[in-house]
């Protein structure tokens, strides 16, 4: 225990300096700081783009149409029908596009001429004119439009989990942050004990620490230094997302992408709340603890066969997929909890931990299906650790040519 | 004591170790000879139980080295390795720890060794910023900081200049007078039969000689006889003795002669045939019983 406890300390602090350690903080910080505030900064921008229009129309229509208009849009200015539109015309009333609108037989005809066509938000002035080619059509009052354009669609949930469709959204990008998070930190910091491992065979210096310490020591303490530096990472960054929500940030970009604007998962109402609930916050702990120490425990065993850092990237590549599979089908869990490959990939080591939380945290999982899965996947885990214990143990002190995979097979098979 | 008996280790195809087995006294200084190849390393990562041997056993005292017996040896690897971003002092107080000393005691012992070996100036300073030899330095510190009952040392001489090789052989003796029994490989044989006790030649795996110095010489089955100045009646007296000559150097005479001979009929005989100024027995040297073992005639 006690060379477990030094390995782990002087490791951890080692790593608590090291440059790539420090530059993955302050660039995920920066991510979480922009992820809170580019919406702000932007969102003026990306919603006003070619919204400011001038309605070229006969005044009695130009009155009708520009209260309509105005509720999405900004009617910078109203010119008779007949005008010529062309460029210094938007300029002199400082607008993106012009909105002529005549009546016509059927209705009204809207012609949109605009600078930029691309940026033209044709549907939200198809939208806002709605009612009056309706009312030209058939005459009816504005009151009756606007009665029979008011389908009262009122959506009632069955869900157990969820008591509102909007506790569901936010539920959905809370899911999906957290599927985010659950996959940066695994991968991150599994390469980080991948490059650790290949340093201290690469510098020679693995013998040494063999000679004094039990190689299953080393290995276990380099795993959970790792699983220690992210979950330091988790809570800086979430308490840096948390100050910044309660601040009165922007939405998330997780909640931003489910259409839930009100519901920002860092505010401190939205974690008291019901959204983000123990259990999530649970599941996701067990799980990010599953998945991190499966992934990393198989990285540190592999890296221990190579001889040259630079071939870290061709080792790891292959060993990238389960988790950015695991990651893909974990964000298609979110969208849609019940399909059939998404139910049975929440089963399969190295998968699972992404897939059954992204399931756990949009819908309601019955128990016995996560305790299988937790099941399944410790025993994956002992399974890992031996497999990697053996590689380690063995690929330490194995200098000059790659082995081959015969060799590796002879590895595992050895007794010692 | 230490006692490796009839070890042996394959790694797939090969066979690393086929046989080897010495004994190595408490507080002596034991030499492991061999070519590049032969084994050596292999053996001292058997008895540090890096490796697990595939027969044979390893006993410290008498018991099998465990994690707990491991933790009192020190261990100089041939290839050597230093976390290249650690402050030298912080390196030697981490490798203390690994070996059960507490901070302020490891702290203490690193600030000796860092005077003892002359490296004060770099305490402070990144290990991979320090020359080869400097860094050889700290690993010894690493490897001994805990006063070893038993400290391997690997090639410990390779890359240090002669300077440097002196400061390591005195605080080699220096171990030696305290009680670590060592154990340590060199080509160098000079410094081996200055420090040694006891050697163990090994090539292909196997153990071809083993003992003190004074154990492998009396092994020797010949001894070369110098006599001189050479002349025709004294290489007429060798004939008639049986002895072959071996050559014939500054003007004395080099014969090959059994170990068992009677030297002093000898140099009586010798003596009788021509007026000589030299008779002089030339014991084999280590490097002699080293060629001999491995099999390249010496």
């Amino acid at each position: 225990m006690n060379d477990f406890i030094t390995v782990y300390s002087g490791d951890l602090m080692r790593r608590i300096k090291s440059r790539p350690f420090l530059i993955g903080l302050m660039l995920g910080t920066l991510a979480i700081v922009a992820m809170f505030k580019l919406p702000t900064v932007l969102a003026p921008t990306i919603v006003n783009q070619g919204t400011r229009l001038v309605i070229v129309a006969d005044a009695p229509l130009a009155a009708q149409a520009r209260p309509l208009l105005a509720k999405t849009l900004t009617v910078k200015g109203v010119v008779p029908a007949g005008t010529t539109v062309d460029r210094a015309l938007l300029q002199r009333f400082d607008a993106d596009s012009a909105v002529s609108i005549a009546q016509v037989k059927s209705g009204i005809r809207v012609t949109i001429f605009a600078k930029n066509p691309t940026s033209v938000p044709s549907g939200r002035v198809r939208a806002a004119l709605l009612p009056l080619q309706v009312q030209h059509a058939t005459h009816l009052t504005s009151a009756q439009i606007a009665a029979a354009l008011d389908a009262n669609v009122e959506v009632r949930s069955l869900s157990t989990k969820f008591h509102s469709v909007h506790q569901a959204v936010a539920a959905q990008g809370i899911a999906m942050t957290l599927v985010v998070f659950l996959y940066v930190l695994v991968l991150m910091n599994s390469q980080f004990v991948m490059s650790a491992v290949a340093e201290e065979k690469t510098s020679r210096i693995a013998e040494l620490l063999i000679a004094s310490v039990d190689p299953m020591v080393l290995l276990a303490a380099k795993v959970l230094v790792g699983a220690t530096l992210s979950i330091l990472q988790l809570l800086v960054w979430v308490g840096i997302g948390i100050a910044l929500g309660s601040g009165g940030g922007a939405a998330s970009a997780g909640a931003a992408n489910a259409g839930a604007a009100n519901a920002n998962p860092f505010s401190l109402s939205g974690l008291l709340g019901n959204t983000l609930s123990p259990e999530v916050i649970l599941a996701f702990g067990v799980f990010f603890i599953l998945g991190f120490l499966q992934i990393s425990t198989v990285f540190a065993g592999v890296a221990s066969l190579i001889n040259r850092t630079e071939d870290l990237g061709s080792i790891s590549g292959p060993m990238v997929i389960p988790t950015i599979a695991g990651y893909f089908i974990g964000i298609l869990a979110i969208n849609a909890p019940a399909l059939p490959v998404v139910t049975v990939t929440s089963f399969v080591p190295l998968l699972s931990p992404f897939v059954m939380f992204a399931r756990m945290a949009v819908s309601h999982v019955p128990l016995w299906q996560i305790g299988t899965s937790i099941a399944l996947n410790l025993l994956a885990l002992w399974a890992f650790a031996w497999f990697a214990g053996k590689l380690y143990r063995v690929g330490m002190m194995l200098y000059g040519r790659p082995p081959k995979l015969a060799q590796v097979w002879e590895i595992l098979r050895s007794p010692s | 004591m230490l006692s490796v008996e009839h070890i042996q280790k394959s790694f797939g195809n090969v066979q690393a170790l086929r046989d080897v087995s010495f004994a190595v006294d408490a507080g002596s200084v034991f030499g492991l000879l061999g070519p590049n190849g032969s084994g050596k390393t292999t053996t001292m990562r058997t008895i540090l139980n890096i490796l697990n041997p595939d027969g044979g056993q390893v006993t410290w005292n008498g018991k099998p080295i465990d994690r707990a017996v491991r933790r009192r040896f020190g261990y100089l690897p041939e290839e050597r390795g230093l976390y290249g971003k650690m402050a030298v002092r912080e390196q030697i107080v981490y490798f203390g720890r690994l070996h059960g000393l507490h901070e302020p005691d490891a702290a203490k012992r690193a600030d000796a060794w860092i005077e003892r070996l002359e490296i004060g100036d770099y305490a402070l300073r990144p290990s991979a910023e320090l020359s080869k030899g400097n860094q050889q330095k700290v690993q010894i510190a690493c490897a001994a900081l805990h006063e070893p009952e038993l400290l391997i040392l690997d090639e410990p001489f390779s890359g240090l200049d002669p300077v440097n090789a002196d400061i390591l052989l005195a605080v080699l003796i220096d171990l030696k007078k305290k009680g670590t029994t060592l154990v340590l490989s060199s080509h160098q044989m000079w410094q081996l039969e200055q420090l040694c006790t006891a050697f163990c030649v090994i090539n292909k795996g196997e153990t071809r000689a083993s003992g003190t110095l004074a154990e492998l010489r009396s092994a020797w089955p010949t001894r070369i006889v110098r006599v001189g100045p050479d002349s025709p009646a004294l290489r007429g007296a060798a004939e008639k003795i049986g002895a072959t000559i071996a050559g014939s150097e500054n003007g004395d005479l080099d014969l090959n002669v059994p170990a068992t001979s009677d030297f002093a009929a000898m140099l009586r005989g010798f003596a009788q045939a021509d007026s000589i100024v030299k008779f002089e027995v030339v014991e084999p040297s280590l490097h002699d019983i080293y060629l001999r073992a491995i099999g390249v005639a010496a």
